[in-house]
């Protein structure tokens, strides 16, 4: 079999050995400085994880967060989003077992075990929800460049070529550590949280009682948890992750730093997340009506409490989250379509060889971006619906994951055991009642 | 399909353990390059070999045609939601 391949390697693969050379060399020098050469390992094996939850703090979850601190200031709603986290946790750490014992993406591994009749379902619910999103991270680079006075269309050019420039690496590697390195910038937040000066006893209160409870319209309160779990659990995450995983040629020796880079990602993302709901606290506090807000008018009501600089953070914050979002969205639809066409999808590979994944790369940031400048799009519509719309398929694609992680013949000795299937399967259910709560109060509000 | 031989594994490791020595891998040489992968990780090994279709029993189809019908229900009440919504926005 190995001498078979020998004459078949291809540049994906000598780049994918480069790395994982890298690996085997730090794991080589874990024998003889263990604290230095595990630190080492786990620096070269974090990425997915990090990307797919900082990612996941994109414009339009940022502003649901905003929405959440602006609405309902500290208190239930804190440590529900640290439980969203948990949930994404639970989901995610099943992604980076498949990725690295089958080495395939999720798209090709749910078109060859149930067949291209579902492949095709589950795929429809990507591409809608990865097009819609994409619109939205435009609309929140738009929003947050606008703060600064500039105007949309150069606003979203420069979305358009960060997603470009990030593509030409040609090498998985340099484009995981450029998008890691923007991604960092989610934690601008932070300041910002720390600049409306919350009262840290109320949020210590706050995670430890859910209290107080949210309360006024029911139909609003359902829309901001349907949008806050949006926020952190979506099929795109699954399909990103597990082609992240395989791109960067994770082995099953892998996955116990591949969970750990998965818990750091949740718990960095957690951490933003709470900050974007504390730093709009002082609205709520001044009963200001933020529900109609974007991001630019959010940094400017903010202004007059945290101030011009915190103001500023808040509309860089924004923009950056739509950054990396843009980048790492597009970069899934990419992997999928690749997967399922059975044509190269690999950032390794060079432009000139897997010209199809780089254009649907390229091709529906692109196509996003125009949607946002062209007048009287429906954006206010998008934006409204996009985060309801992944909790929604998010429970068809759950349950392809939970099948697929439980296949023996796929999966060998790493299927689910026990506890991990409970806890998906709760998931699952705190999706799918969401969902319905959602739907009988929607219907409710509407006679 | 996941498990090579053991002799093959053997040879691997020994080459993988000269690899790790090496100040920079000589991946022109491909048993280097094939030590330094899995298998089944190589894109040529992925194109040749595929997990069949699985069986997929009753219950399990049952749960996937349900899980269709409440996507498309639901989609359904959010679209006319919002467009209600945005009617409704002076």
């Amino acid at each position: 079999m190995a001498r078979d391949l020998a004459g078949l390697l291809t540049h994906e693969d000598l780049d994918r050995a480069r790395d994982r050379w890298r690996v085997s060399r730090a794991r080589w020098a874990e024998r003889r400085s263990k604290m230095r050469g595990r630190l080492s390992v786990l620096w070269l094996l974090v990425g997915p994880g990090v990307l797919v939850f900082l990612g996941e703090n994109d414009a339009p979850s940022m502003l649901s967060y905003s929405a959440t601190g602006a609405r309902f200031g500290i208190g239930f709603f804190i440590p529900f989003v640290v439980l969203t986290f948990a949930m994404g946790l639970v989901v995610q750490e099943m992604t980076v077992r498949l990725g690295a014992v089958t080495h395939r993406g999720h798209a090709e591994l749910i078109f060859d075990r149930f067949g291209k009749f579902w492949g095709l379902f589950a795929m429809g619910d990507l591409v809608l929800g990865n097009f819609l999103t994409l619109v939205t991270e435009f609309i929140g680079i738009r929003a947050g460049l606008g703060f600064f006075g500039v105007r949309p269309v150069v606003a979203v050019g420069i979305g358009v070529a960060a997603v470009f420039a990030a593509i030409t690496t040609g090498r998985y590697w340099t484009w995981e550590r450029i998008t890691m390195g923007l991604a960092v910038f989610n934690a601008l937040f932070v300041p910002a949280a720390i600049l409306a000066h919350p009262n840290w006893s109320a949020v210590g209160r706050a995670m430890v009682t859910w209290s107080p409870l949210p309360h006024g319209n029911l139909f609003d309160i359902l829309l901001l948890i349907l949008a806050d779990i949006g926020a952190t659990v979506t099929p795109w995450m699954l399909f990103f992750q597990q082609s992240a995983v395989v791109d960067k040629g994770m082995q099953p020796r892998d996955i116990s730093a591949g969970r750990f880079d998965t818990l750091m990602g949740a718990v960095l993302a957690a951490a933003f997340g709470v900050a974007a709901i504390l730093a709009t606290v002082p609205l709520f506090h001044h009963g200001i009506d933020a529900s109609q807000f974007e991001a630019a008018q959010f940094a400017e009501a903010l202004e007059p409490w945290i101030g011009h600089a915190g103001a500023a953070l808040f509309a860089l914050g924004i923009f950056e989250a739509g950054i990396v979002a843009a980048i790492a969205i597009s970069t899934s639809s990419a992997y999928a379509f690749g997967e399922v066409l059975q044509t190269g999808h690999s950032l390794n590979r060079p432009l000139r060889e897997a010209w199809p994944f780089y254009s649907t790369l390229l091709g529906s940031a692109c196509a996003a971006a125009a949607l946002v400048l062209i007048p009287n799009a429906p954006l206010v519509f998008i934006v409204l619906i996009v985060n309801v719309i992944a909790v929604l398929a998010m429970p068809p694609a759950l349950a392809f994951l939970l099948l697929l992680v439980n296949d023996r013949e796929v999966m060998g000795e790493y299927v689910n055991g026990f506890w991990e299937n409970a806890a998906a399967i709760a998931v699952a259910i705190v999706l799918v009642l969401a969902g319905l709560g959602f739907g009988i109060a929607t219907v409710i509000h509407m006679s | 399909m996941k498990h090579s031989d053991a002799r093959a594994e053997r040879g691997a490791e020994s080459i993988e353990s000269g690899a790790q020595r090496a100040a920079t891998p000589d991946l022109k040489d491909p048993s280097v390059v094939l030590s330094l992968l899995e298998a089944d990780q190589v894109v040529a090994a992925k194109q040749r070999m595929h997990f069949g279709p699985r069986r997929l029993s009753l219950s399990i189809r049952v749960l996937l045609w349900g899980l269709r019908i409440y996507v498309v229900a639901m989609l359904v009440i959010v679209l006319i939601s919002a467009i209600r919504a945005i009617h409704a926005t002076p």
